[in-house]
């Protein structure tokens, strides 16, 4: 499912297939896919990937947020929640995220491939 | 409209596509025009048509070839940037994501046939429309001051040859020349802007051994956007160099003259002034007015909830065009609107599922070197407007370390939001 996902942002390769592979996400219950409702992820990534890209690749102080484990994605979340760990910009961001939400962004995150020089 | 391999693959889709888009069984594929390629029209562009993959066909109607980022042209004006890193070319975002760029500049749209009439006489049907014009100049709002002057007097308001040139003069100061920057009054684009200019021509002056240079803000505004943090900043950094002037010292711009390089106020005359840096008061684009899509106030209101038109059903305006509520006007915000639009748009479309909108934005200002502040901000529709949940900005006092890491956020946020918008 996640080497399905994957093919949300290769419009130019396989274009049918990926609109059916999309569709069947959008179609299926969360529970079949993790734990976290991975096209909810999706959207709600839109508000991250103005800083992290989704390629994973670093640059400047904005570190990569793309295949991790669902659970430390979402450890890391609640640290900015609880103020374990201190940015302005990452608390905010994490005030305004339900636990539903939290999960899913893990779950759309987790499915992306790493990048293939770190 | 040429058939080529994009449309044929495009075509091959339709088919299934027809399957999720209840709006459009029967129809040809719906079609979405994007008038304007900044932040906002190429943020909208982009998840329209990444998202519904080949769903929808979508035109950006944007004369340029590239978009030169207002966003970081104070980073070049200081130096810390070329004029090419704020470059961007739309090809791969066209490209990738199977948008028509329409080379022309979009010269006036029918609200009644759905069309836009493009500056070739050509028109574009539309199911539905984003406008993303960001901000015209007013150019009668400083007494003295019009486009005619806009070289004796570069704004630089809107980035591209006048960044350049502000530059260039900027570089042309001799020490000891004054510097006037005429600040803008509220409404405008990118709030704190001014100032990190003005940061950023004091870096320059003071890097260049122009210290006894002096910039002198005549600002119509009592306060400003992290006015304790840039005078403090200006201050420790650039003792001296910068005077910031509210309305009740300066008592208001009575008139410029272009020609001899004055600006009289009714506190004081300044005179051969070296540099003088009008930066006009804003309104939406041109287009919006003329599709009477803004208000008497200049800007254009919408529904928080959708980015759309409150004057038209089948319109979306994004970006600096738009009455964002409690957002500024910035690229940052531009781009979260853009994908509340998207996603709004595709669902009337096609029958995607429709998300709550979420709007985020960031401000990110170099003083100095290392030292850069921020303010930021989350927000969601609430009282008919877009209304902030919480806001923050950067604490006076922040040790250097903590404002080098927001300076390298600043750097990687630019690198982030570029990417999503143009690639």
């Amino acid at each position: 499912m996640r080497n399905g996902g994957g093919n949300v942002f290769r419009i130019a390769a396989g274009l049918v297939s990926g609109l059916l592979a999309a569709s069947a996400l959008a179609n299926a219950p969360a529970s079949a896919l993790g734990k976290g409702d991975r096209e909810l992820g999706e959207y709600l990534s839109s508000m991250c990937v103005a800083c992290h890209q989704l390629s994973g690749r670093v640059s400047g102080g904005i570190p990569a947020i793309v295949a991790w484990p669902d659970d430390q994605f979402v450890a890391v979340i609640q640290s900015y929640k609880d103020g374990t760990r201190d940015n302005e910009t990452m608390r905010t961001i994490s005030h305004r995220l339900s636990q539903d939400e939290i999960e899913a962004l893990a779950a759309y995150f987790g499915s992306l491939p790493a990048p293939k020089t770190p | 409209m040429s058939l080529n391999r994009r449309h044929i693959l495009m075509g091959a889709a339709a088919g299934t596509a027809t399957l999720y888009a209840p709006a459009v069984i029967g129809q040809a594929k719906p079609r979405v025009v994007v008038v304007g390629g900044g932040p906002g029209g190429a943020t909208a562009a982009k998840y329209v048509a990444r998202d519904s993959q080949g769903a929808i066909n979508v035109t950006l109607v944007e004369p340029g070839a590239s978009f030169t980022t207002c966003f970081h042209s104070n980073l070049y004006l200081g130096g810390y940037k070329t004029f090419e890193e704020i470059t961007h070319s739309y090809d791969e975002l066209t490209k990738k994501y199977a948008i028509n760029h329409a080379r022309k500049t979009a010269a006036f749209i029918d609200r009644e046939t759905k069309t836009v009439n493009l500056d070739d006489s050509s028109t574009l049907s539309y199911d539905k429309l984003v406008i993303a014009p960001g901000i015209d100049l007013k150019y009668d709002s400083v007494p003295g001051w019009g486009r005619e002057h806009e070289t004796a007097m570069p704004h630089a308001w809107k980035a591209g040859p006048q960044t350049q040139l502000l530059k260039k003069r900027l570089m042309e100061v001799p020490d000891g020349g004054v510097i006037v920057m005429i600040a803008p009054p509220n409404p405008y684009r990118c709030p704190p802007g001014p100032y990190e200019r003005v940061s950023m021509m004091a870096h320059v002056l003071k890097a260049t051994g122009r210290t006894r240079c002096k910039i002198i803000v005549l600002d119509p505004k009592e306060t400003y956007s992290k006015q304790g943090l840039f005078q403090a900043g200006w201050e420790q950094h650039y003792p001296g160099m910068v005077e910031w002037l509210g309305p009740k010292i300066h008592d208001g711009i009575k008139s410029v003259d272009p020609r001899t390089n004055t600006v009289e106020t009714g506190f004081e005359t300044y005179k051969n002034v070296a540099l003088v840096n009008v930066i006009p008061a804003q309104m939406a684009g041109r287009i919006a007015h003329e599709a009477k899509l803004a208000d008497p106030g200049g800007f254009c209101p919408i529904d928080p909830v959708n980015m759309k038109s409150r004057h038209d059903p089948n319109i979306f305006v994004i970006g600096d065009a738009c009455i964002p509520g409690d957002m500024p006007k910035s690229a940052f915000a531009a781009n979260s609107q853009g994908k509340v639009a998207a996603n709004a748009i595709r669902h009337e479309l096609t029958g995607s599922r429709l998300f709550p909108a979420k709007y985020t934005n960031t401000c990110w200002s170099l003083i100095q070197t290392d030292d850069a502040v921020k303010v930021g901000g989350a927000y969601e529709p609430k009282d008919g407007k877009i209304s902030a949940t919480e806001t923050y900005v950067s604490k006076p006092g922040e040790d250097a370390a903590a404002r080098k890491q927001t300076q390298a956020e600043n750097l990687g946020w630019y690198a982030g939001i570029v990417t999503d918008m143009f690639s």
